[in-house]
């Protein structure tokens, strides 16, 4: 397989910041090589400061992905910001109000800093997304297959490392995978190794083409 | 106006007084958080002064939570503690540890049920106050009268957690607790009846702590408990609620039944009765002997002969039941980070977009990985991909 080109990822824009939630951090620590991908993109990477602190809680669960931001940030790869008044708006009403329309504050936190700073927000979950899309439509989004997909890293790591890297974080951390990134996934990980990784779809995972079969409920 | 001016300032304050009491803060140490007088923390909480944002974040950061979970319109606040509080000494931290999972785990379930639209069938048997006079045949009477409405009868009922659950709606978790707690019982408008059993407990001891925990359930359930292991039987409701155990896992007619049958010919009590009389009925050897005795059906002292003479151990009970005396779902269960059912609701949740990873992280206690495991395990995979096919019909 031959590296692929830029259009995969929306990160097209080497001057724009990228704000990362809790989630995206997870995925490159599980990755192995977090520090050797975000030193490949030519992007300022930074997150907010309620990240550290979520991830600070799985200490009590041996997980290290908070000692590993650590690294990251005393390695100048990422800088942790801090919401200031305006952003602190946008907060509010991403964590004030209904269950369904509101976020965790790491979450809330990344998309007002990314509003407040014209910034791209990296969030790999569904109800994010759908949120930030109704409430803020200009905002760019991207998700942590679109750093893997930067053509800088693919050439930074190479296809071997990056595939390693890339089913990593699949196993170890579960990334999440957009449909629009399913195939790329897959196909730089091997269906073998694909088939491995659970938070992939099952229709990926066993070969299964359609509904037929599924159970419907009356 | 902002969502956090169009709310109550009493709500949000009420809120934020439950949220520091839960992480052990007094309101010194929360005022000192957010770098203001302790009247003013006490003002805020008290809802004569309206707390801002920032100072939101900083109190959501000291207790360990977020702003979302203290403000988030459904998020079910219930301050459990309290009930507890006079029940055992404030160093006792197992037992005010056990009271917070509790707590956590309730509110948990019913704000996905209320965000699920889900209604809990509750069908909880008439309350029975323990009136003057002896409290053990009070509870016998009432725990002949509930076997009754269950259709019981006089057969065992050795699952008597999923009776409870199934047949009252009473909601019982599971969960690994300090060897000395073997039970707590709760109950309240929001969360309604609850109990927490310790899953490190042999499955016959749950049982017996579960029929106790029945006992409080039926006679106090206005009253928090917790069951200490080897708890002396200090007062009528901690005597009424054993001898309701006893009575209601041990029938006095079944007991007496089955002794009969299962000595049969036999001139002498031997560990392999014992054995089988505790598996039939789903208690320990000690409870089986001592409700013989209670029954007059062995002397009085027996259960201490045995115990003088080397006990019944469990390669005793390995021996005459096989691999009968292995099988405990339990525990496996309450070694998963959640329980099954908190596991099904919150992945509906996410599956249907109320809930996003990170508020069903906060919400159950799991880090973002774990939270990534239980939506794998329920199907709910991460992609997109699969969710067509996931849709139900209408």
């Amino acid at each position: 397989m031959s590296l692929i080109g830029p259009s995969l990822t929306c990160l097209t824009d080497p001057e724009a910041l990228l704000v990362a939630d809790a989630s995206t951090v997870i995925n490159l620590n599980a990755s192995g090589c977090a520090r050797k991908v975000l030193d490949a993109l030519p992007n300022r990477f930074v997150v907010v400061d309620a990240v550290p602190l979520e991830l600070a809680g799985g200490r009590q669960r041996l997980r290290q992905d908070s000692d590993l931001l650590n690294k990251l940030v005393n390695s100048n790869s990422v800088e942790i910001v801090r919401l200031d008044d305006g952003a602190a708006k946008d907060f509010e009403q991403l964590v004030v109000g209904a269950a369904a329309m509101t976020l965790d504050d790491g979450e809330a936190a990344t998309i007002a800093y990314a509003v407040s700073q014209n910034a791209v927000a990296l969030i790999d979950e569904r109800k994010a997304i759908r949120i930030c899309g109704e409430r803020f439509p200009n905002l760019r989004i991207g998700c942590t297959v679109d750093i893997f997909a930067h053509p800088e890293v693919q050439r930074a790591l190479g296809k071997d490392v990056l595939s390693n890297a890339v089913f990593n974080a699949l196993y170890q951390g579960r990334m999440r995978v957009l449909s629009r990134h399913v195939e790329w996934v897959v196909e730089l990980i091997g269906a073998e190794r694909a088939g491995l990784c659970v938070s992939l779809p099952s229709s990926v995972r066993f070969g299964i083409t359609g509904c037929e079969g599924k159970p419907k409920l009356g | 106006m902002t969502l956090l001016e169009e709310m109550s300032p009493r709500d949000v304050g009420e809120r934020l007084r439950i949220a520091r009491e839960s992480a052990k803060f007094t309101q010194a140490d929360a005022a000192s958080a957010i770098d203001v007088a302790r009247t003013t923390l006490v003002a805020i909480e008290q809802g004569q002064r309206r707390v801002r944002i920032n100072e939101l974040q900083q109190l959501a950061r000291a207790y360990g939570t977020s702003v979302n979970a203290l403000l988030r319109q459904e998020a079910v606040h219930v301050d459990l503690a309290p009930r507890f509080r006079k029940l055992f000494d404030s160093k006792d931290e197992a037992a005010a540890d056990a009271a917070e999972l509790m707590a956590n785990l309730a509110r948990a379930e019913v704000e996905l049920e209320n965000l699920l639209g889900i209604r809990r069938a509750g069908n909880y048997p008439p309350e029975r106050p323990i009136l003057r006079g002896d409290v053990r045949v009070q509870a016998e009477h009432d725990a002949t009268e509930l076997r009754q409405r269950l259709g019981l009868g006089i057969r065992p009922a050795s699952d008597i957690v999923t009776l409870l659950e199934m047949e009252f709606g009473v909601r019982v978790y599971i969960r690994r607790l300090d060897s000395r707690i073997s039970g707590l019982f709760a109950y309240d408008e929001a969360l309604g009846a609850c109990i927490l059993l310790n899953a490190s407990h042999p499955r016959e001891r749950r049982n017996q702590s579960a029929g106790h925990e029945c006992g409080h359930f039926v006679s106090s359930r206005r009253s928090a408990e917790i069951l200490h292991r080897n708890e002396p039987e200090n007062t009528r409701e901690e005597r009424y609620a054993n001898a309701f155990g006893r009575a209601f896992l041990t029938p006095a007619r079944a007991v007496m039944q089955k002794f009969q049958e299962v000595t049969a010919g036999a001139e002498r009590l031997t560990r392999r009765h014992v054995i089988i009389l505790a598996y039939f009925f789903g208690v320990s050897r000690e409870a089986i002997v001592r409700r013989l005795e209670e029954l007059g059906l062995v002397k009085v002292g027996t259960w201490d002969w045995f115990q003088a003479n080397g006990g019944i151990t469990d390669e005793h009970v390995r021996q005459v039941l096989g691999d009968l005396s292995a099988s405990d779902p339990h525990k496996a269960e309450a070694d998963r980070p959640t329980t099954l059912r908190l596991n099904l609701l919150a992945a509906e949740a996410y599956r249907q977009g109320l809930l996003s990873e990170g508020q069903i992280a906060r919400l159950l206690c799991l880090d973002r990985i774990e939270v990534r495991e239980l939506l794998d395990s329920q199907e709910v995979e991460g992609s997109e991909s699969d969710w067509t096919i996931l849709n139900l019909p209408d």
